[in-house]
């Protein structure tokens, strides 16, 4: 479990201080997905990056981020170099610019197998194979290179990648947001099936309010820097108590959008 | 990638032809004879009648062009009027001397430049990050020949530490070892001082390119892997920025050759800048546009290499778009 | 503010030290004032400054404080005439110990046409002493008041100078000429301005001419002219204009051309992609669409918004055209007549400034070439700020 306590992120800038998170405080338990919507620019991302310490310097943090008994806030880094990845990975948008442009995906899959988890090349590169099939990749597009994947491609790769070590949490920040519909379908229906057979615990970080809704075990809404509002899914969706949870809800209503 | 190939060679050979022909027109627009621009003035009736025959002058101007050019690729670049010699002759010998100068000022100059670039990409604001704009900016602006003067009155005259001038020491010592060890001390000053001018330049490039690569997300999902900082640094971000840094490269080659020719005459070495210029002075014609060609050839041929590192380092190139299966 | 940058106050004042410095100067920078090679003032330490001082039938006889070490020279020359019909008349010098030397008598009814100089054989055989010592420094053996006068038949007409060329000059130094240093430093800031500026307006206006004609007609001619970028910025610049100076000429004017005419590719790329990006917005679609001829655009809108871009372009393309001509100047391919900071450095390095450790030399022209093109670059880089970032990002490469 990864619980978050009063944390406040602030971006101190020569000329002001920028607040992104407010006072939060939340649980992420293992082997539940856990969801987080809300508007652009609310501080949904800094959250994520948060709970890696992967903030820029300008960041300064109050609160705490416990990972059993550690405060991840003020671990060492080199507790922070082993949480990362091994305990907790992240799946960013991969359709972007997320993986390397120069080295094949395999490899980089392999990169971290290798240095986190001390494979030898060959099995590494092997393993590698095997993640990218998990996801619904053929073994041999480990020897490609990103700009000969699809968006969608290259979002399983990144989920591969993250499945590497087989952290306890994977971190997903909108990990669809850049894919067509129906790609965005697959692969969070990929992603969803990968985390509930493996029990781990997923964080999904998405303004993309039914999408959430669709596979999540815990809704919180976020709203400014705070969270307005947590709830299960089925509870948030029929009853939703915080006028932004509203708004985000006739968003989709307005456009169409056919809730379960 | 065999289009890329075919791209680059077919433009390395269009400048190659162009550079050929702006040498054939540039030395016949001159006023005067066209024969005196090829054919020593004070050679004798006789010799200058078999020089005619030789180049061809009285054929139309575009069968003098094609002996030109074949004589061109062949390296037959005719006598040299100040020493009578063949100018190839005189070139062969200096071709080395100018590759080593332009060779190690590169290569140094670019380990150094490309460290320092990183290295201030990496921590903005600090100590190196200042060492590199300085130094850009030296770069940018100061003449190389003023740097060199200067460095020559410090450490040759004030302090006399390496030679005045010249590429070996005369009488050449005896032996391999003491030879090439002469030939480094010669060396050191001159490609030293195309280091100390040039890194500054490569530094503020690559920091750029770095400034916005270490942006990427892919540097961030790389930090997130709990890899080290340095294997960040340079497994992922300058394996990226390595392409447009070769591009540089590129861009900065013509520059480092003009750069050489100068840096041969503050020395005198016995290059092939040097060369150029005591041809040109002394109205040598022949062995003016043969030096000048190649010292285009040195940089066609040195571009055609950066191509292939460029094209060994962007895999967007190397494997291209594999068909979708 | 960035017109507060340093840069726009130095440029000023280096505008103001090209026009009224070289105006300033009462003698010809071309002439020689001092010794070769001799050092400035400043650290000549006990070395003698120039001194000058005349005979005339006024004033026949002249005091000399020496506080230095002995000169290396001494010349006394000038023409005397006397209203009597003999004469008897003879030069004496006296030194502080009260030694009289004869340093050279006249006798008949003539004008004396006297013509001295230490370093004659001659005068040294007058005086008695070997052809291989110097002279000037026998004549000055110790520190004091030494005295050089007309003795014999006083003359009534004429003058003589007596002139010792000085071991230490002014503020620079001296020459391999014994030209003052500081004198042709100044004169040379014109060249550089000249040069640097006339060659990149004129590159400008070429790039100008070339980019937009790329922009804007697009096609075939754009990707031709673009071919011709790529490879005259692939190919080395300095030996093609060595070769075309070597074979043209060195004159000023020749040079400010043949700058111009290697320098343009820049400006080209840069105003191309301005005309492009321009020709692809709304606005000059909407005005080509209420039938706006494309002169009128072109003059209207175009060159008002690539303004600042240009004038930048400009100011960062100063220092290239000053270093151009600053190393060709330096190789020995510039009119030998006109002083530059180029022509100077190369002057220093060909005669012998190194053997002679004169600094003074080489510090000032290089400085000097450095300042302006820093000044140049910053200036430069302080329009870019000023102008729209918009059309930065789209005109920088």
């Amino acid at each position: 479990m990864i619980s978050i306590r009063s944390l406040s992120i602030t971006y101190e800038t020569s000329a002001r201080s920028v607040p992104a998170v407010r006072e939060v405080s939340l649980d992420i338990p293992a082997g539940k997905i856990t969801a987080i919507v809300g508007e652009s620019g609310g501080g949904k991302s800094s959250l994520v990056y948060g709970i890696l310490r992967l903030l820029p310097p300008e960041a300064s943090f109050s609160g705490s981020i416990l990972y059993g008994r550690e405060n991840i806030v003020s671990a060492s880094d080199a507790w922070i170099r082993n949480f990362r990845w091994k305990k907790a990975a992240l799946v960013t948008q991969g359709a972007m610019n997320s993986l390397t442009p120069v080295i094949s995906v395999g490899s980089q899959i392999a990169e971290v197998l290798q240095v986190k988890m001390g494979l030898k090349r060959q099995e590494a590169m092997k393993r590698a194979g095997e993640l990218l099939e998990m996801t619904g990749l053929p073994a041999d597009y480990a020897r490609r290179y990103p700009h000969e994947l699809s968006g969608g491609q290259k979002q399983r790769a990144v989920i591969a990648m993250a499945m590497a070590c087989s952290p306890d949490f994977l971190l997903a920040d909108e990990p669809t947001s850049a894919l067509d519909v129906i790609t965005q379908a697959e692969v969070i229906t990929t992603l969803a099936g990968m985390v509930r057979r493996r029990g781990m615990g997923l964080l999904l970080v998405t303004h993309d309010l039914p999408l959430a809704a669709s596979i999540c075990d815990t809704l919180a809404v976020m709203h400014r820097g705070r969270i307005v509002e947590t709830g299960t899914p089925a509870s948030i969706l029929k009853s939703p108590s915080h006028s932004h949870t509203r708004e985000l809800l006739s968003a989709y209503r307005v456009i169409g959008g056919q809730l379960q | 990638m065999r289009g890329y190939w075919v791209r680059r060679a077919a433009g390395a050979v269009a400048v190659l032809l162009l550079v050929i022909a702006a040498n054939f027109f540039l030395f016949r627009v001159m006023p005067g004879d066209v024969v005196s621009s090829i054919v020593d003035p004070r050679f004798s009736p006789e010799a200058k009648e078999r020089m005619r025959e030789l180049f061809g002058l009285d054929l139309p101007l575009h069968s003098q062009f094609f002996i030109y050019v074949r004589r061109m690729l062949t390296f037959d670049f005719g006598i040299s009027f100040l020493s009578q010699r063949p100018v190839w002759d005189e070139l062969r010998s200096r071709i080395p001397n100018t590759a080593a100068l332009l060779g190690s000022a590169l290569l140094l100059s670019s380990i150094i430049g490309t460290w320092l670039g990183v290295k201030a990409a990496q921590r903005r604001g600090g100590l190196i990050e200042k060492v590199a704009l300085v130094s850009g900016s030296v770069s940018f602006s100061f003449p190389s020949f003023f740097v060199q003067l200067v460095l020559l009155l410090l450490f040759a005259y004030t302090f006399p530490l390496f030679p005045l001038r010249g590429s070996v020491s005369i009488p050449v010592p005896q032996g391999t070892l003491p030879q090439v060890l002469d030939y480094l001390w010669h060396l050191a000053l001159p490609a030293g001082s195309l280091v100390l001018l040039g890194f500054g330049s490569w530094a503020i490039y690559v920091r750029n390119l770095m400034v916005k690569t270490l942006g990427e997300d892919f540097v961030l999902l790389a930090r997130a892997k709990g890899l080290s900082e340095e294997r960040v640094l340079w497994n992922h971000a300058f394996r990226s920025a390595l392409p447009p840094v070769l591009t540089i490269f590129l861009l900065a080659l013509p520059g480092i050759v003009s750069g050489a020719i100068i840096t041969e005459t503050v020395f005198s070495l016995h290059g092939v800048g040097k060369f150029l210029l005591d041809s040109i002075l002394g109205h040598d014609y022949p062995a003016a546009g043969a030096a000048f060609y190649i010292l285009a050839l040195l940089t066609i041929t040195s571009n055609l290499a950066a191509d292939a590192a460029y094209s060994i380092a962007d895999p967007r190139i190397r494997v291209g778009h594999r068909a979708e299966r | 503010m960035p017109m507060h940058r340093w840069s726009f106050l130095a440029f000023f004042l280096i505008l103001i030290a090209a026009v009224f410095g070289p105006m300033s100067l009462s003698e010809d920078p071309q002439q020689p004032v001092a010794k070769p090679f001799a050092p400035p003032a400043w650290i000549g330490g006990d070395a003698p400054p120039p001194f000058s001082a005349t005979l005339s039938p006024a004033d026949p006889s002249v005091q000399i404080d020496w506080k230095w070490a002995s000169p290396e020279d001494l010349s006394i020359r000038g023409n005397l005439s006397f209203e009597v019909d003999s004469v008897s008349a003879s030069l004496k010098w006296e030194t502080p110990g009260g030694d009289v030397f004869n340093l050279a008598s006249f006798e008949g009814n003539d004008d004396w046409a006297v013509d001295i100089d230490a370093r004659d054989v001659s005068f040294k055989r007058s005086l008695g002493i070997s052809p291989f010592e110097n002279a000037a420094n026998l004549m000055f053996p110790s520190l004091g008041r030494y005295i050089i006068s007309i003795e014999g038949t006083p003359p009534s007409g004429g003058s003589l100078t007596v002139a010792l060329p000085g071991g230490k000059w002014g503020l620079l130094g001296t020459d391999q000429r014994g030209r003052d240093v500081f004198s042709l430093f100044l004169v040379g800031i014109r060249v550089s301005l000249l040069v640097g500026i006339a060659a990149t307006l004129l590159a400008s206006v070429l790039g100008l001419s070339i980019g937009l004609a790329s922009g804007y007609l697009g096609g075939a001619i754009d990707s031709l002219i673009m071919r011709a970028v790529d490879v005259l910025l692939s190919i080395p610049v300095l030996p093609i204009l060595m070769v075309i100076v070597g074979i043209w000429g060195k004159g000023l004017w020749q040079l400010i051309l043949i700058l111009g005419l290697f320098s343009w590719m820049g400006t080209a790329r840069t105003v191309r992609s301005l005309a492009l990006s321009l020709r692809e917005s709304c606005y000059v679609e909407n005005l080509r669409s209420i039938g706006a001829s494309p002169f009128y655009i072109l003059y209207r809108h175009l060159l008002p918004e690539a303004l600042p871009v240009l004038l930048a372009t400009i100011s960062l393309g100063v220092p290239g055209a000053i270093l151009a001509e600053a190393g060709l100047s330096f190789l020995g391919l510039s009119d030998p007549r006109v002083i530059s900071w180029g022509r100077m450095l190369h002057e220093a390095h060909g005669f012998g400034a190194f053997t002679a450790g004169a600094w003074w030399l080489i510090l000032p022209p290089g400085l000097g070439i450095s300042i302006i093109c820093l000044v140049f670059l910053d200036m430069g880089r302080a329009i870019e700020e000023m102008a729209d970032p918009r059309l930065l990002k789209g005109g920088r490469r």
